[in-house]
């Protein structure tokens, strides 16, 4: 099998609550070939993070396996890179800095590792705020300054949770411009966690659509428009068609969760 | 209509100006009491015979001595009850069961007078700088392991696991993510300790010994030198608040 290839077989996760157990992923199975651009989309609470987790190597007692390259994954992986949900970088360090962290993980020389930062900061555009601190930049910003953290990383696989969850439609928007851009130039696996139709269908190959508690997988949408894209492409019929698609599956998923929420109960 | 703002004239007044004044009206009414009442004239001597015994104090090289003395023991301790403080805190934070069951016996424990137990500590590390330093160290340990241990408590849960995703090594998980997350509140419970280790060496100087600005303070009062105590008292404050200043340049230079 050729490198960067992921494969997740049966995968399963209970957390036992002193308010009972709840099954947060159930039986979930699916693979990323290598360069593909996968999106996993579910409302809000289904399992998305804990999916995410537990591919990234940071939770243990899970069912089933994930694989890269046909090895059985314990931990954290060196080839997986991720970009987390919540706000991610250090507040202590500079853009350029945070950028460069992994590089420093890595034991490379201070005066080589911010010359390679510059390369990623560069790539998320956000040259001009390289001796800022994370207070002094706006929320998007941030966002890309993880991400491009972990693109130093150089992770054959790309995992991305809801990255772009806190901004607004139109710098999403453009900011999945910028993403696509990115992945073309380094060809990385990428698996996108998302609650974003638009998102979602403007940036991938393929739509996983999640079902609410127990987190599994009810279908998955193959999505055949022309690359490369820009975000122009979220006015075209064919986009409108998939994201009426994805929404009729997800519309049943998300009020199930929205009465679950609402009951005060989450079980 | 707007209506005109009223300035009263406390407002007009820059507040450097207002501390100043405040400092002159002090200053005339202890004079005024100085003079006009023979009873509290011994407890209060003329300002300038306090500003007369300043200067003796300051021109004298035995004072250099008693504050060599002092300072050396205010950063002994420091050192010891801040690296002690730090460590346990880190380690309380990091094993937080370890931490929770300690933390009620810190909490109660922090603000107890640590000069009650003076005459154990003289016991065990003598009469000379030991039992000093270990009341500093005694005295500033609390504050700085009870702020370490909020500031390993409160860290960010994900930059952890930003940690752990780039496969940080133990150490490096130590020096590259918890200790620069704790700075701050490390810093904030420095500095908090530092008056606290002041207090503490100066009380045990004042209490037993031969040396030290605490002891310098208290003879001069035994011998009916009350401008010189006054003198004393004048020269610690400026180095406590010397000392505050210091560490809040480093906190400033932090930023964030
Ligand atoms: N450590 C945990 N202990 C107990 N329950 C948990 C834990 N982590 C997650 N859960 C539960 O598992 C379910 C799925 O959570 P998860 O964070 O994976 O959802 P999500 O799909 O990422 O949601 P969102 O889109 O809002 O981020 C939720 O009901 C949550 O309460
Ligand atoms: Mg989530």
């Amino acid at each position: 099998m050729s490198a960067g290839a992921l494969a997740v077989e049966h995968v399963g996760k209970r957390f036992v609550t002193p308010q009972g157990t709840v099954t947060a992923v159930e039986d979930v199975s699916f693979s990323v070939k290598k360069g593909e651009f996968v999106s996993i989309i579910g409302p809000s609470g289904c399992g998305k993070s804990t999916l995410f987790a537990i591919i990234g190597g940071l939770l243990d007692q899970y069912e089933g396996r994930v694989l890269v390259d046909g090895h059985t994954v314990d931990g954290a992986h060196h080839d997986i890179g991720m970009v987390f949900q919540e706000e991610s970088t250090f507040p202590w360090r500079t853009t350029i800095e945070n950028i460069a962290f992994p590089l420093e993980v890595a034991g490379m020389p201070k005066k080589e590792r911010l010359e390679k930062a510059v390369h990623f900061l560069e790539l998320v555009g956000l040259t001009d705020f390289a001796h800022r601190y994370p207070s002094e930049l706006s929320g998007g910003m941030r966002q890309r300054t993880a991400m491009a953290r972990t693109l130093a990383f150089e992770p054959k696989i790309l995992l991305m949770d809801e990255p772009f969850a806190a901004l607004d439609e139109q710098t999403r928007l453009l900011l999945g411009d910028q993403v696509l851009r990115i992945w073309r130039e380094l060809n990385q696996t990428t698996l996108l966690i998302t609650h974003n139709i638009t998102e979602a269908v403007q940036l991938s190959d393929r739509v996983l659509v999640m079902t609410y508690r127990p987190g599994r997988l009810k279908r998955e949408v193959p999505i055949d428009l022309p690359r490369p894209r820009s975000s122009e492409v979220v006015g075209s019929v064919a986009f409108g068609q998939l994201v009426g698609q994805i929404w009729k599956d997800l519309r049943e998923e998300a009020s199930r969760g929205m009465k679950a929420t609402e009951g005060g109960r989450n079980d | 209509m707007a209506a005109p703002q009223v300035i009263t004239p406390a407002q007009r007044w820059h507040p450097q100006l207002l501390r100043l004044a405040t400092l002159v009206v002090l200053g005339l009414a202890w004079e005024t009491a100085s003079r006009f009442n023979s009873t509290l004239n011994l407890a209060m001597p003329s300002l300038l015979m306090i500003a007369k015994a300043l200067f003796a104090i300051l021109f004298d090289g035995k004072f250099y001595q008693h504050l060599g003395i002092t300072l050396w023991q205010v950063v002994a301790s420091m050192v010891v009850g801040g690296l002690a403080g730090v460590g346990l805190g880190l380690w309380g934070g990091l094993k937080r069961r370890f931490g929770q069951a300690i933390e009620p016996y810190v909490y109660y424990l922090a603000p107890t007078p640590k000069i009650i137990i003076l005459p154990v500590l003289i016991l065990m590390f003598g009469v000379g700088s030991g039992s000093k330093i270990a009341m500093g160290a005694l005295s500033c340990f609390f504050p700085i392991l009870l702020s370490t241990l909020a500031g390993v408590w409160q860290i960010n849960p994900v930059l952890i696991r930003v940690g752990r995703s780039f496969h940080l090594s133990n150490r490096q998980m130590l020096t590259l993510v918890y200790l620069p997350a704790v700075m701050r509140p490390v810093i904030t419970g420095v500095r908090l300790g530092l008056g606290m280790a002041i207090t503490g060496v100066l009380l045990s100087q004042i209490r037993l010994s031969n040396a030290g600005l605490g002891f310098l303070a208290i003879s001069a009062f035994q011998t009916f030198q009350v401008a010189d105590m006054y003198a004393i008292l004048i020269l610690v404050f400026a180095l406590a608040a010397l000392a505050n200043a210091g560490v809040a340049s480093v906190e400033r230079r932090l930023g964030g």
